[in-house]
């Protein structure tokens, strides 16, 4: 197994690195950088959404990336959505609406709400729900999930 | 009761919810540790056999293998268990279930762990298994124990049954099942675990019950007790899957036997495996009545399957029998329940404790009754209640909590008539069902329940909760913060929990059996009160005034000449002279004698209850007999609101817990040998299968005995989701299914074969 | 996780270079390969990654033919304007594809490699008599989809050879098209059956073609001739529909697995059956005359 170069940015920062060919973007966003916030909660099935985060534009699930696929990439992570210390509206209406409980799904479920959010800034309630499918949560039963997610509509909308 | 309220009742938010919300907050697996090791544990691939050989040699020649350890290894007790030592860490002898742990192969990195144990060759004799709790009773049964395969059987008698069916207008018999179900938390089981070089142990985990685990892994090393520290970090979720030592044992053993510091992360897969889960059930049930629906006999046998291991299932068959009749009066009862060892994964706690299951029987039942009798099922129900001082079959006074249920009633009522107004999606068949529920609080009459809970304050002002009981997600710290706050008549901002480390925190006993509120904030109050008095005793000194002429008010102490002084102030010059205001308390659930029974076995009876009801509205789809949950109503008491998201966030949790209890969980043995172990097979509702109206009626009947009047609200939001949909969905096409899940395949099936 | 050779071709004639030069497996949007190496049940000593190949990534109509590139996403699929004109029942199909995040990086080109019964985008390609067209460094053909499927993860792909491209011709006059699903759950669902039909009318709004595929009900998604005939040339009434759904009973041969059983999917499937013709002949009646 020949190790890769891959070179990519994560929240706005160039990366490079050399890594096996059969680590996963998750596994290098958690063990080689450092950021934990995205989470192994399926054991890398793509079944629970716990690892989203936004690559290109898109809410993919890291755990279905192999590194070198990341190539050339610019990947956002719960950790970059601070902006310039003042919280992302999700983040907050999320603590706000009670939405996060033990919080395991948290991190994947902002970046999932985000990327819908940058797509459909006024999502009803269906579509909430429906851009929100790839996410499991155990602990909420998704109510105040789906309500903070259009608190942070409501606000981004006014701003 | 203070009619103001500083924080109780409140919307405060969560402190560590914004570590969540950034991605900031450690998990055990995100913590870093220097010179991290890692372990993979090889797993037995048969259902039932004997060990007969394991070959590490391959494994132990691996590059970056530091060693692998099996059950010889173990220096210690070779066994654990929560209320049975029966539970071997790795298997020396019996293998009793697919997936049960063998060996645990140590590496300096996690592939190199994962790629070695592949090569470890494990030699097994087969044994037949058994995996059915009624057959595993019957005399020639495979033993997984030497004992036979019987663990529990209990068998409350009240009155007289035979009578009550003889004057009986209507007799119906039928048997329920419910199926092994996981609670399937988002984090998977997982330590680390570091043997320091003074000889101690630290181990970080994501445990319920932390202090258990000290002494555990101190019995599994053979090692003092107090050698051993645990620390909690934050928590993914654990419903009472994770009270278990399992894994803190596992990697206590393998940080052990190389001096460093290893990692154990059970994957999806293992943790399908080998953690606690729910009791799959078979419940025959018999019940009399009058022809006014007035209820006079009930008869129930149950076997209980609690697989491998005992874990908590003698407890949960306790549950299990105290809640067969509901939230009813039974004059004559004959309830009976087997718990049994089979071939399966091992279930234990989980939301519910036995709950769950009863409640699926009884409340079904209960609607069957109506309908043969032609009685509306709000009525039924309203004539059968139990109300305040009436005698349960366990000798138990119902106290005043009970007044709760006729309320749920005319809640459920008008929910009901609401519901039923709703007209149906095109293609569609609309139907609305309720159920009732009582969960018991607390452990049991006669099981120590001693939680222990600390208080300190700063010399900044603030206070820290010492809390001796792990917060598991749901937001215990913010009830603990809130109570505490509430009694110093300080704002919540000024309160602050500690991470749970066994050396350092009180031992608040373990997280379970919707107790937290009720156990952590007794002691809270108790523990803050004395605070206050230390508060005042260090005034009087530093001011030099008796201090029977001193007050306290909100965070101030007041002299008998209106001088107030900030607590900060006193606090640090209390420090500046070497003294601390530190308060302890301990709260032990009582059980008082004189109203305690005192006939049944240990842990029965439960004395105190949360009742509550759950209307749901379904729409079914008649041709493919597909269901929708569209609308959730949950009427609970709490007895007092600590935190209104606090408690909204439980009952929504528990419901979807529910509904997906109703509709398609179900962890089944596959017909290739394997089980259902993840989750694209075993399904848990997502955001889509959560019914799009959700509704909460909250009641606050005060619990005499509860800080500020309120109780527990964990798990009784679990068992009625299941029967209010199954009655739903009966009122929705006639189609009675009475085994859980209820599939789109049942429903056809039945109809079919009604047809 | 398996061990592997990492290949990252920039462009189909890189593509063809190395899979000759590695016999490797290609490797797309990811969503079923990496699960299915986790679970040591798919290996390859070399994966050659095909997403950074843009010009497999394309919707386009050309001379009444709808060209689909394999590497087009389900969320590229879903949100077409081409296709919603051209092929209504695949944009639903793609939109049921698992959830958003696998939706975003799962391929039409690997949904049809994965030669899954359950395959969502299949039934609704297959009721377009869609064809596949398979490309190697040395030929290329173009097979009916249909032939394509051998059974559950068997295709008739040959080695060092890559699916190019999937096309269809657009229908014309009167028609309609529809698919149906039913999962264990409303979110991420694997289809328990599924089903697409299309149905053409002619002027007196008879039914000059009828077509139907169903999913999860046999080793491969199937056609139902049986089905298909008894509208041939009719009146599409209720009755006849409902008539040809049950007929599609005989082209099925359904199991009985951790998703379902047998006796339930050959029920659901002439639902399905049923309710997909009845929704592209109401689509169709409109168009008639128009």
């Amino acid at each position: 197994m020949k190790s890769i170069q891959i070179s990519f940015v994560v929240n706005g920062k160039a990366v490079t690195l050399s890594s096996a060919p059969n680590r996963t973007l998750l596994e290098i966003l958690r063990d080689d950088l450092g950021l934990t916030g995205a989470k192994d909660a399926c054991g890398g099935e793509g079944e629970c959404g716990a690892c989203t985060v936004i690559m290109d534009g898109a809410a993919i699930n890291a755990c279905l990336v192999f590194i070198g696929q990341a190539d050339g990439s610019s990947v956002e992570t719960i950790e970059g959505l601070e902006d310039n210390g003042n919280l992302h509206p999700l983040q907050r209406t999320f603590v706000e609406a009670g939405a996060v409980q033990c919080g395991y799904c948290t991190p994947g479920v902002i970046m999932a709400s985000k990327a819908l959010l940058d797509e459909n800034p006024n999502p009803s309630n269906v579509e909430i729900r429906e851009g929100l499918s790839g996410n499991l949560c155990r602990c909420t039963g998704y109510v105040k999930i789906v309500e903070a997610v259009r608190m942070a509509a409501e606000e981004i909308s006014h701003a | 009761m203070p009619s103001k309220t500083i924080t109780l009742g409140k919307s405060e938010l969560r402190k560590d919810a914004w570590a969540k919300a950034t991605g900031a907050a450690q998990y055990v697996a995100d913590i870093k540790h220097e010179d991290l090791r890692y372990g993979a544990v090889v797993r037995s691939t048969v259902h039932h056999g004997r060990l007969v050989a394991v070959d590490a040699s391959a494994a132990q020649e691996a590059p970056g293998v530091l060693r692998v350890i099996t059950g010889g290894d173990i220096p210690g007790e070779k066994a654990f268990g929560a209320l049975v030592h029966d539970q071997p860490p790795l298997v020396v002898d019996l293998i009793r279930h697919l997936g049960e742990p063998i060996a645990v192969v140590i590496a300096e990195t996690k592939a190199a762990a994962e790629r070695a144990a592949k090569l470890v060759e494990v030699e097994y004799e087969a044994i037949e298994p058994v995996h059915d709790p009624q057959e595993a009773v019957a005399p020639e049964a495979p033993r997984l124990y030497t004992e036979g395969n019987l663990i529990s059987h209990y068998e409350i008698k009240d009155g007289d049954v035979a009578s009550g069916f003889a004057e009986a207008d209507i007799v119906l018999e039928d048997t329920f099942s419910v199926p092994l179900v996981s609670p399937a938390y988002l984090e998977t089981e997982n330590a680390v675990a570091r043997w320091n070089a003074d000889d101690t142990l630290t181990v970080w985990v994501s445990s319920q019950h932390p202090f258990t685990d000290q002494l555990e892994i101190a019995a599994t090393l053979g090692i003092p007790a107090e050698k051993v520290q645990v620390k909690s970090a934050v928590i993914g979720g654990a419903f009472g899957g994770k009270e278990d030592a399992s894994i803190a044992i596992l990697a206590a053993l393998a940080a052990w036997a190389v001096k460093g510091t290893v990692k154990l992360v059970n994957s999806r897969q293992e943790s399908f495996w080998a953690h606690p889960k729910r009791h799959p059930a078979q419940i025959e049930l018999k019940l009399g009545a009058k022809k006014d629906g007035t209820f006079v006999a009930l008869q129930a046998k149950a076997h209980v399957d609690t697989g491998a291991f005992a874990s908590y299932g003698p407890a949960v068959g306790i549950i299990l029998t105290e809640t067969l009749a509901g939230s009813y009066r039974v004059p004559n009862v004959d309830l009976e329940t087997v718990v049994a060892y089979t071939n399966n994964p091992l279930a234990g706690a989980m939301r519910g404790f036995g709950s769950p299951q009863s409640h699926f029987a009884i409340e079904s039942m209960v609607d069957m009754l109506a309908v043969e009798l032609g009685l509306d099922t709000v009525e039924v129900r309203r004539k059968n209640i139990l109300r305040v001082g009436d005698k349960m079959f366990t000798g138990v006074i119902v106290n005043e909590t009970a007044n709760s249920l006729p309320e749920c009633l005319s809640h459920a009522e008008e929910v009901l008539k609401r519901f039923e107004a709703i007209e149906p999606t095109a293609g569609k068949v609309a139907g609305s069902g309720l159920a009732l529920v009582m969960q018991s609080m607390g452990l049991g009459a006669k099981v120590p329940d001693d939680s222990t809970q600390g208080l300190e304050w700063l010399p900044d002002g603030s206070v820290a909760v010492h809390l001796g009981s792990p917060d598991l997600g749901q937001g215990l710290t913010m009830i603990a913060e809130q109570i505490a706050a509430e009694t110093l008549e300080l704002p919540y901002e000024q309160v602050k929990s500690i991470d749970l480390d066994t050396w350092r925190s009180p031992n608040g006993n373990v997280t379970c059996a919707s107790r937290m509120t009720y156990m952590v904030g007794n002691a809270l109050v108790d523990a803050a009160e004395q605070l206050k008095s230390q508060m005042l005793a260090q005034a009087a000194r530093l001011l030099n005034q008796p201090q029977d002429r001193l007050t306290y008010q909100g965070g101030e102490v007041v002299t008998a000449g209106g001088e107030r002084i900030a607590v900060k102030e006193i606090v640090s010059r209390a420090a500046d002279d070497g003294i601390a205001l530190q308060s302890e308390a301990t709260f032990s659930f009582p059980y008082p004698e004189e109203t305690t029974p005192q006939h049944l076995p240990i842990g029965m009876p439960h004395v105190l209850f949360c009742f509550g009801a759950q209307i749901a509205r379904v729409e079914v789809d008649p041709e493919l007999g597909t269901v929708d949950v569209t609308h959730l109503a949950a009427v609970h008491d709490v007895g007092r609101v600590i935190s209104r998201p606090g408690v909204e966030g439980q009952i929504e949790g528990g419901a979807a817990m529910g509904v997906g209890y109703a509709l398609f969980e179900s962890m089944d043995l596959k017909p290739d040998g394997g089980w259902v172990d993840n989750f694209t097979e075993y399904l848990i509702p997502t955001s889509k299968d959560m019914p799009p109206s959700f509704e909460n009626i909250i009641l606050e009947i005060p619990e005499e005995s509860g800080p500020f009047g309120a109780k527990g609200i964990g798990e009784v939001t679990v068992p009625p989701t299941a029967p209010a949909v199954a009655n739903a969905v009966y009122d929705a096409i006639g189609v009675r299914v009475k085994s859980l899940p209820l599939t789109p395949e049942k429903l056809i099936h039945i109809r079919s074969n009604a047809e | 996780m398996l061990e592997f050779d990492f290949l990252q071709p920039q462009s189909l004639a890189e593509l063809m270079v190395a899979l000759d030069e590695t016999g490797g497996s290609i490797l797309a949007g990811g969503t079923d390969v990496i699960p299915r190496m986790r679970s040591n049940l798919f290996s390859a000593s070399t994966l050659v990654d095909v997403s950074k190949i843009g010009e497999l990534s394309f919707i386009e109509e050309r001379a009444g033919e709808i060209v689909i590139g394999a590497l087009t996403t389900h969320a590229e699929l879903m949100n077409s304007e081409v296709l919603r004109s051209a092929n209504p029942a695949l944009v639903d199909a793609a939109a049921s594809v698992g959830c958003n995040q696998t939706r975003q990086r799962g391929t039409l080109g690997g949904n049809l490699a994965n030669a899954s019964p359950a395959a969502d985008t299949v039934p609704p390609l297959l009721v377009f008599d869609a064809q596949v067209r398979l490309v190697s460094s040395d030929s290329e053909r173009t097979l009916p989809l249909i032939d394509f499927f051998v059974g559950p993860g068997k295709t008739r792909l040959g080695p060092a050879e890559v699916i190019h491209t999937v096309s269809f011709p657009r229908l014309t006059g009167a028609w309609g098209a529809a698919f149906q699903k039913i999962g264990k759950r409303s979110g991420m669902a694997i289809a328990v059956v599924s089903a697409a039909a299309a149905v053409v009318l002619d002027e007196t709004g008879k039914v000059s073609d009828a077509r139907l595929a169903l999913g999860s009900v046999a080793p491969t998604v199937v056609r139902s001739p049986k089905a298909e005939s008894i509208l041939q040339g009719q009146q599409p009434t209720p009755k006849l529909i409902k008539a040809a759904a049950q007929a599609s009973a005989g082209d099925i041969s359904p199991i009985s697995d951790v998703r379902s059983t047998a006796e339930y999917r050959r029920h659901a499937a002439t639902v399905l059956a049923e309710r997909a013709f009845q929704q592209a002949v109401d689509q169709a009646v409109s168009l008639v005359g128009a």
